[in-house]
């Protein structure tokens, strides 16, 4: 992954900005858009504020698929309640 | 890439609900209960747990045979490890860990490597997010749903979709994903960003992504 300890962020270029991006990400609390650091290139680079904000949007809203929305059919637990008849716990 | 971003979807997340395994009312008695054979109590933890336990199944499998076969497979495991659960984590995450790598030991058999996710489970040049910086792409369409997005993820390359699930829905941390996945904590780093670069053109074209399997939209 990239080593981000002698990056200059107001010059860099979109490519680097791309390539940093994974560890950036993973930084921190994830929110690339509200660290100080990248303010004036992102000013800059609308093209690259949007696919942050995107990026953002994205993890944000996954945390709403936390919450389950499936059941199992019934014959699940059928089948876990005939094989438990036989099963020895540990 | 276009300037507007996906800022309107129209299920806002509860930031309350990313609060991985709050206690449960009732479970503590009903594991102690179960650890001693109670079959009862045992029937209770399934109830409690199998709409978890099964959707996370399905969203790492994308097929509702192979993921009841899995939510079977991960309650009898449970039944037989029960007596080892000590409490020094949250019993849902104890269990939602027994069933990742339930699923993930599936895979394997099945032929599917999870050693190396860059080599093996790399998706094709056609699957793989497309490097776009310097091209002005259309704008976004629209709002973006649960549904949509659950769609979208569903649509994923199968090395994306588990890292995506696990980190960004599932909470797990990329130290975690690299230890159950067997690689590196960047490849996990990488493989999220891709799949999240990936995730941002299918949204971007909600109407060509194909329907869930099961009765998913039905009930949403």
């Amino acid at each position: 992954m990239s080593d981000l300890t002698n990056v200059n962020f107001d010059t860099m270029t979109t490519a680097q900005f791309e390539d940093y991006l994974p560890d950036l990400f993973a930084s921190g609390d994830g929110k690339v858009s509200n660290d100080p650091r990248f303010a004036k290139f992102l000013a800059a680079n609308p093209d690259c504020a949007a696919l942050v904000s995107d990026l953002e949007t994205i993890a944000e809203h996954a945390k709403s698929l936390f919450e389950p929305t499936e059941d199992p059919s019934d014959a699940v637990w059928s089948n876990i309640a005939s094989k438990l008849k036989d099963e020895p716990q540990e | 890439m276009g300037q507007q971003g996906l800022l309107t979807m129209q299920t806002k997340p509860n930031p309350g609900l990313f609060k991985r395994n709050p206690p449960i009312a009732g479970e503590a008695e009903a594991i102690e209960r179960a650890k001693n054979g109670d079959a009862d109590a045992f029937s209770k933890l399934y109830s409690l747990h199998k709409r978890r336990v099964y959707t996370l199944c399905l969203r790492m499998l994308g097929n509702v045979s192979e993921a009841e076969d899995m939510t079977q497979e991960a309650f009898l495991h449970l039944f037989r490890k029960l007596g080892s659960f000590r409490g020094e984590s949250a019993f849902s995450t104890w269990l939602h860990r027994l069933t990742v790598n339930l699923v993930l030991m599936h895979l394997r058999k099945k032929g599917l490597q999870l050693v190396s996710l860059e080599e093996t489970i790399n998706p094709s040049e056609d699957d793989a997010p497309k490097r776009d910086f310097g091209s002005r792409d259309p704008q976004l369409a629209g709002s973006v749903d649960r549904v949509t997005l659950e769609r979208a993820v569903a649509s994923l390359p199968p090395g994306y979709r588990m890292v995506f699930v696990l980190h960004d829905v599932e909470g797990f941390e990329h130290n975690e994903i690299a230890t159950m996945l067997e690689c590196s904590t960047g490849n996990s780093k990488s493989q999220l960003h891709k799949a999240r670069l990936k995730l941002r053109e299918l949204l971007r074209q909600p109407d060509q992504l194909p329907p869930l399997e099961g009765n998913k939209e039905v009930k949403q």
